[in-house]
């Protein structure tokens, strides 16, 4: 019976394995299909375009991921990035070096964060409702603050950072392996990681077992801050400007990456490459069907039938096992 | 009471003695694992069939397949002598078949009475009439003996009351063939007495009981033939009349009942921990000492504060009067993290809401308490992470195919085997455990025996909560009786009969002398 059982137990393995690969092969595939059926998508510019276009939401999804893992959710993500361009405007405007406004603006964004967490473990309201409060407020907030204009930036050199690139790959993208790199490490091979994993598994479970728990969440819900505040700097470098409504449901674009990448919303499921590829995918759709000029309304209903589809097959996937 | 019983249970009256199921070479397959071999076994209508047998033993396939939960592989069914295919749930119901399971499967945010009519509620012109189903689920609680009251949320009730209520729920469907799993698990001694009395009362209306237990008393109380099964093959049946405890033992297990039973006594060392008069939600003015090498035992009916006490001591809760000593210097636990950095460890009561992380790996599990330990600037070394936790499943022959397996897929011997190892790699000098055999087999027993025969070897001490007084009485070198959160009485290894420590924690004669205390 025992060898039985491990001769069943590896084609699971490989089978997990191969949905990692799935997605990176839906990637693929999208990607030959649209290289073959339009002229410019395997174009260096367009590329470039794509890999920019899904950078942002990729980095999103990461923090959100994390989140999603202990059993909770991020509403407020797309607030943050908005807030983090106005934050950031603000102050290269007002002369503090570059370096330090990025550094301060992150610094808003784990704030904000550690406050989602005081409000879940301190104050017990469910994450839905505290990252809710914050999503409209924030963006309340940086209307007053920008008395509901857009702020230039006037700092040529932290524009350009976003439009340029690096051996042939925009600096953007690689802003998402500077991101992912140390996240992968973090989530899958820290003690942190596996906590987060737990907590969402069971957190009384893991609080007998000396898992600081209080701390696990806030943990999740600072990182995931972090990531949006740097979101947000990327996007006022990329935009230009500093605009508190800007990224306007954003935050369930980093939803469905995640929940693409094999995030499962009720806790202790996820990684860090599956939201990744979860992004690119989206963002390869959007750019596809502009390219093939397919209705911007066809476009949306197409996301949406695709995030039923992959879900449910990702959900057929563990029922099996 | 009987007329009212008759109204209200308004099934034909069943001949009994007939046959009213057969199995005809019934049999489970899953990938990997032969859960059920061909069995062939009739149930008579209005007896009481007791089914025992060891964790993984296949009583939970069978029941899966005679409720329509899984389909089976290959076999027959014969329902008053024709074949039912019972391919679904809905189907066992229709025919008269139902189950009360041990962890009650009902909604705890609705009342009592909207429970008990779940699925066929009566409304009239499609609006519930809410306040005609109170009454008529109060009359039939009332019917059946039960003191509950029907308009209240059934959440708001303890586990035990619940358990009432699900069995109560099943008797009022048309219910000719009800099956019961493990249903005192969670009940206190009363509520117990209360479901047998519903049980033989089924009985006397013909219904047939399938009743799984691991508790050989209540076999031996209630059952009229009992069933045993061997890692998925019926090993015998035996009229109740005709067998005895040592027999049904030997045919579970293939071994012994003293083999169950490991006891080693050591000399008691140093003191570790000590309560003076500490008090907390749920219990009051404990003072009681664990030394190394010594067994202390928490009898008590479920509720009398035991595990609030020891939940307590371990920092869970916030204490309200008394002190802790450790070591001999008083302590303040605060928090489970201080509680293990003491050097406690406490495998919990119930594995599924505290123990464990069921959709994660079972290495993960074991290796939750020690990645402190086991990483270095943060970072996990994978290769003693693995080594830990093989090292753990070979110790204790956890069966899992790999770590890497989710510890919902095991068995709950298997995965109480989890609760206790993340602790054995942890190490402590306390080592509490909380009900550590509530759903475990008669083998896993005895392993789980003989660790705390190991543990105290190498100077730890243990304190044992347990509802199952063989198991706190063979086993305890102190045993503590709890009652309504006070600790009423202490004994020595075997000091006392069952009799006196049972009337203890019941304290019946106490209480009618009245208030004294």
């Amino acid at each position: 019976m025992s060898t039985e059982a491990i001769a069943a137990e590896k084609p699971k393995r490989n089978y997990n394995a191969l949905f990692g690969l799935t997605l990176l092969a839906l990637l693929v595939l999208l990607w030959i299909i649209l290289s073959v059926s339009t002229q410019s998508f395997a174009s260096a510019n367009n590329i470039s375009n794509l890999l920019r276009q899904g950078s942002m939401i990729a980095i999103l999804a990461v923090g959100q991921t994390f989140v999603i893992i202990t059993g909770g959710i991020d509403l407020s993500v797309g607030a943050v990035v908005g807030f983090a361009t106005v934050i950031a405007a603000m102050l290269i405007n007002a002369g503090v070096p570059v370096f330090l406004a990025i550094l301060i603006t992150l610094l808003v964004g784990v704030a904000i964060g550690m406050f989602h967490g005081f409000g879940i473990v301190k104050m017990g309201l469910p994450p839905f409702i505290i990252t809710l409060a914050t999503l409209t407020s924030l963006r309340g907030i940086g209307l007053l603050m920008t008395n509901g204009n857009s702020i230039s930036i006037n700092n040529d050199a932290f524009q350009e950072f976003s439009r340029n690139s690096f051996v042939g790959v925009p600096n953007l993208f690689w802003m998402v392996i500077l991101v992912g790199i140390p996240a992968y490490i973090f989530l899958h091979h820290s003690r942190w990681g596996r906590y987060l994993f737990s907590v969402g598994s069971n957190a009384e479970a893991s609080r007998l077992s000396g898992v600081n728990v209080q701390r696990t969440i806030y943990m999740a819900y600072t990182l995931s801050g972090l990531c949006a505040a740097f979101v947000g700097v990327l996007l006022a470098s990329r935009i230009g400007i500093g605009n508190p409504t800007q990224a306007e449901g954003w935050e369930l674009q980093a939803i469905a990456s995640s929940v693409i990448g094999g995030t499962s919303l009720f806790g202790a499921v996820g990684s860090v490459h599956g939201p990744l590829l979860g992004a690119f995918i989206l963002a390869t759709i959007n750019n596809g069907a502009n390219l093939l000029n397919v209705n911007a309304f066809w476009q949306r209903i197409i996301t949406g039938a695709l995030i039923i589809i992959i879900v449910y097959f990702d959900g057929l996937r563990r029922r099996g096992k | 009471m009987t007329s009212t019983a008759q109204e209200l249970h308004p099934h034909p009256t069943l001949e009994p003695g007939r046959t009213i199921l057969e199995l005809k070479g019934l049999e489970k397959r899953y990938p990997g694992t032969h859960a059920l071999k061909p069995v062939n076994l009739a149930f008579k209508s209005g007896e009481i069939h007791a089914i025992v047998g060891e964790n993984g033993a296949g009583k939970s396939t069978l029941i899966k397949l005679l409720t329509g939960v899984m389909p089976r592989t290959s076999g027959d069914v014969i329902w008053e002598g024709k074949p039912a295919t019972l391919a679904t749930p809905h189907e066992a119901m229709a025919l008269g078949i139902n189950a009360v399971h041990q962890e009650v499967v009902l909604c705890r945010h609705l009342t009592v009475a909207a429970n008990m009519f779940l699925g066929e509620e009566d409304s009239r012109f499609g609006i519930l009439q809410q306040r005609a189903m109170v009454r008529e689920a109060q009359k039939i609680i009332d019917g059946l003996g039960f003191d509950l009251p029907a308009h209240v949320v059934l959440g708001d009730l303890t586990i035990g009351q619940q358990q009432l209520i699900a069995a109560a729920r099943a008797t009022v469907r048309g219910t000719k063939f009800l099956i019961f799993d493990e249903p005192t698990a969670y009940l206190t001694r009363k509520e117990a007495d209360q479901l047998f009395t519903l049980i033989r009362r089924l009985k006397g209306e013909g219904v047939t009981i399938i009743y799984i237990s691991h508790r050989m008393e209540e076999v031996f109380e209630l059952a009229d033939r009992v069933s045993v099964l061997r890692d998925g093959t019926l090993v015998g049946t035996r009229n109740i009349a005709e067998t005895n405890d040592a027999e049904l033992v030997k045919m579970m297990i293939n071994r012994s009942i003293e083999q169950v039973y490991h006891k080693e006594h050591f000399t008691p060392g140093a003191m570790i921990v000590e309560t003076r008069n500490l008090s907390g939600k749920g219990f009051e003015n404990v003072s009681m000492s664990v030394r190394a090498g010594e067994i202390v035992g928490l009898y008590g009916l479920i509720g009398a504060g035991r595990s609030e006490f020891v939940t307590t001591l371990y920092g869970r809760h916030r204490k309200s009067a008394g002190q802790i000593l450790w070591e001999g210097k008083e302590v303040q636990v605060n928090s489970e993290h201080d509680a293990i950095r003491l050097g406690m460890a406490l495998a919990p009561e119930s594995r599924r809401d505290q123990g464990l992380c069921l959709n994660l790996p079972v290495g993960l599990n074991l290796n939750l308490p020690i990645y402190k330990r086991i990483s270095r600037n943060m970072l996990i070394s994978g290769a003693k992470e693995k080594a830990e936790a093989d090292r753990q499943i070979a110790d204790l022959r956890i069966k899992t195919p790999t770590r890497g397996a989710l510890a919902s897929s095991l068995s709950g011997g298997n995965q109480q085997k989890i609760v206790i190892g993340k602790w054995l790699a942890h190490g402590a000098k306390l080592f509490i455990f909380d009900e550590p055999t509530v759903g475990v087999d008669v083998g896993t027993k005895a392993e789980i025996y003989r660790l705390f025969g190991a543990l105290l070897s190498k100077g730890a001490g243990i304190i044992l909560i347990s509802s199952y007084l063989p198991e706190v009485y063979e086993l305890a070198d102190t045993l503590h009786v709890f009652r309504r959160g006070k600790l009423v009485a202490t004994h020595g290894f075997r000091s006392a009969d069952h009799e006196e420590i049972l009337s203890q924690a019941l304290a019946e004669k106490q209480e009618k002398k009245g208030g004294q205390t």
